[in-house]
């Protein structure tokens, strides 16, 4: 059942009037439990067991990581007395190992699960590679294996939940339905945004009353969300997929053309389809942490993957990042550095200071690279995205002892917009890997983006691609609306435009609100059947 | 506190810590920040800073550091 679905609107219309007509308050979450299996079974029943597994397991291994805790407070307790300040230490670090084995072996098993389904095959076919280079007759078998709806959104979801009881940051759910209803709440299954345990669990569980403007709210955001998915991503999709179905056949400027399009239209899908998830959790009363913020208006490539899949980066920030740069490998690796005599220099210093960060931080970024896909091209991307941020952290006196040189003023306007520019040229050479078929045909993409460029072959071939004069008429009309929307939203980071809208004229709210609804009703895209393209993201 | 301001001012000397209350809430220090930050306050208050302390609240101002330092010192 796809978000933009006639389908999904009469499931969300239907859950919603029995949500709120619901006459037990205290089992009001209950419904949205149902509602969310119901979901998931539309996807197909035999992709049950796997979320089945992960939420029991999650569940049993919570538990047990709280009972290690609890346990040894109470043995702690008792002994307080006849204990001295050693044998304490040593229980509490015995412990401490007891509890990070128990974590580990849950994680082990459900990133297991997910990294077989999902990279099994791309091993294989890579050791089979390997194998054939030395002439050995060995070949793994592929195997046609199926992915579950939102298993990396599930299991990172989870297993967020199982470190944070481990960090004794929240206490563990004990009645397993609720949560059940934590990993697989529908409007986020499909695509996230990927919640921490404390920010949305009890948001779940409370029973929420009717509220008109919550109501509103949540509309207007489908709405938008609408608006891009139908609008703008599901028409510009069919030329990206015409060049990608037969991408050598394309020249230089039609792939330009094609990543600038594919930079729109990701955005506009994967944005969309969380405004929309959003959207219908609004209307229920729990609030969704967003997943965008107007990501191509970034000033550096760090700053863009802190507005861009906000909740994956934070993810892996806190549970990734934050653990590797903190252990003692680390910090040890960069104590060690300033000890010597090319640590003692100015340069040195710095070098100390950053570098073993910047190795984290590529770490994490070679994960989000895996994470996009089973493809050496998304290993390129995660190095090159993880790169930059590495070079330009180490260049950084360099780069600020030129900008003073040049007396470049950095907060001046013009400057903020070249920083723009540059980091979006950047994003877009990242795109490259994600739309071409390989990494060979990735490299050849940026040759030929330099040495074969010309317009009339483009035009040619552009004006082919499955999309009239009209459709990219409709393109850049809606594009300008989201830019508009953007800016806005950019200058006044502390409302929404809703509530923006709210404070206008009733004839102009409704005739915002109006033309939004028509123009998605006439110019959305509905495809055969009216079952829309599936979202982008679905898959991963 | 003065030997915090200290730490804070040599690493990032274009931030005003002595007003800032939303340190982390407006990105004024990323996650960079934070790392070097946390290595160089272990070491001056000899804490042991874990990352299930790394939640905005307890970085967003110098004064919210001071009393996870403390907390971590009692500890």
């Amino acid at each position: 059942m796809n978000y933009t679905s006639l389908n999904f609107i009469l499931f969300v219309a239907l859950t919603v009037l029995v949500y709120f007509l619901f006459p037990l308050k205290k089992q009001k979450w209950t419904v949205l439990l149902v509602a969310s299996y119901v979901f998931y079974l539309f996807a197909g029943y035999k992709y049950v067991a796997f979320i089945l597994f992960t939420t029991v397991s999650t569940y049993l291994f919570a538990l047990w990581i709280n009972r290690i805790g609890v346990k040894s407070k109470e043995t702690l307790k008792l002994n307080k007395q006849t204990w001295d300040r050693d044998k304490k230490k040593k229980f509490k670090n015995s412990i401490k190992h007891r509890k990070r084995l128990v974590m580990a072996l849950v994680l082990l098993v459900n990133f297991g699960i997910l990294a077989f389904l999902k990279y099994y095959n791309f091993f294989a076919g890579s050791l089979n590679d390997v194998m054939g280079v030395f002439g050995i007759g060995f070949s793994a078998p592929t195997l046609k294996l199926f992915l579950p709806l939102g298993i990396s959104f599930y299991t990172f979801q989870s297993m967020g939940y199982i470190v944070d009881v481990y960090r004794e940051k929240v206490a563990p759910e004990k009645n397993i339905a609720k949560l059940a209803l934590f990993v697989s709440f529908f409007p986020q299954i499909i695509q996230g945004p990927i919640s921490f345990y404390d920010q949305l669990a009890h948001q779940l569980y409370e029973p929420h009353k009717f509220d008109f403007t919550r109501f509103k709210y949540g509309m207007e955001l489908i709405l938008w969300g609408f608006f891009k998915k139908l609008i703008i991503a599901d028409r510009a999709v069919v030329a990206i997929n015409t060049v990608t179905a037969d991408y050598a056949a394309y020249n230089g400027t039609t792939l330009t053309f094609t990543i600038l399009l594919y930079a729109l239209q990701l955005y506009a899908d994967f944005s969309g389809g969380i405004d929309i998830s959003r959207g219908v959790a609004q209307i229920f009363g729990i609030d969704m942490v967003d997943n965008f913020k107007r990501p191509y208006f970034a000033k550096s490539i760090n700053d863009y993957w802190r507005r861009w899949h906000i909740t994956l980066g934070a993810w892996l920030k806190n549970y990734l990042f934050y653990p590797l740069a903190m252990s003692n490998l680390f910090i040890n690796a960069s104590k060690k550095m300033k000890g010597t005599k090319f640590g003692s220099t100015k340069a040195g210093a710095h070098i100390a200071k950053v570098l073993p960060t910047s190795i984290a931080s590529l770490i994490v970024f070679l994960v989000v690279g895996i994470w996009h896909g089973a493809n050496w091209k998304y290993v390129a991307f995660g190095i090159w995205n993880g790169g930059i941020i590495m070079i330009s952290i180490l260049l950084k006196p360099i780069f600020d002892w030129v900008l003073a040189k040049l007396k470049i003023n950095a907060q001046s306007f013009a400057y903020g917009v070249f920083q723009m520019l540059r980091t979006f040229l950047v994003v877009l050479v990242g795109y490259v890997f994600d739309v071409a078929p390989n990494f060979a045909q990735a490299m050849n993409t940026f040759k030929l983006a330099f040495v074969d460029q010309s317009f009339s072959v483009g035009w040619s071939q552009i004006s082919e691609l499955g999309l009239d004069k009209f459709d990219y008429a409709i393109i850049i009309f809606a594009m300008i609306v989201v830019f508009v929307a953007s800016v806005i939203q950019e200058r006044h980071s502390s409302t929404t435009i809703r509530e923006m809208l709210d404070r206008k004229p009733f004839a102009l709210r409704g005739l915002v609100i109006f033309a939004g609804l028509m123009l998605v009703l006439v110019f959305g895209i509905y495809g055969p059947g009216y079952d829309p393209a599936a979202f982008v993201y679905m898959q991963f | 506190m003065d030997e915090l301001m200290e730490i804070l001012e040599e690493l990032r000397p274009d931030v005003d810590f002595e007003n800032e209350t939303a340190l982390i809430d407006d990105g004024v220090l990323d996650s960079f920040d934070i790392v070097a930050l946390v290595g160089e306050l272990n070491d001056a208050f000899d804490i042991e800073i874990k990352p299930n302390n790394l939640v905005p609240e307890n970085f967003n101002s110098a004064k919210a550091m001071m009393a996870l330092i403390e907390q971590l010192q009692d500890e």
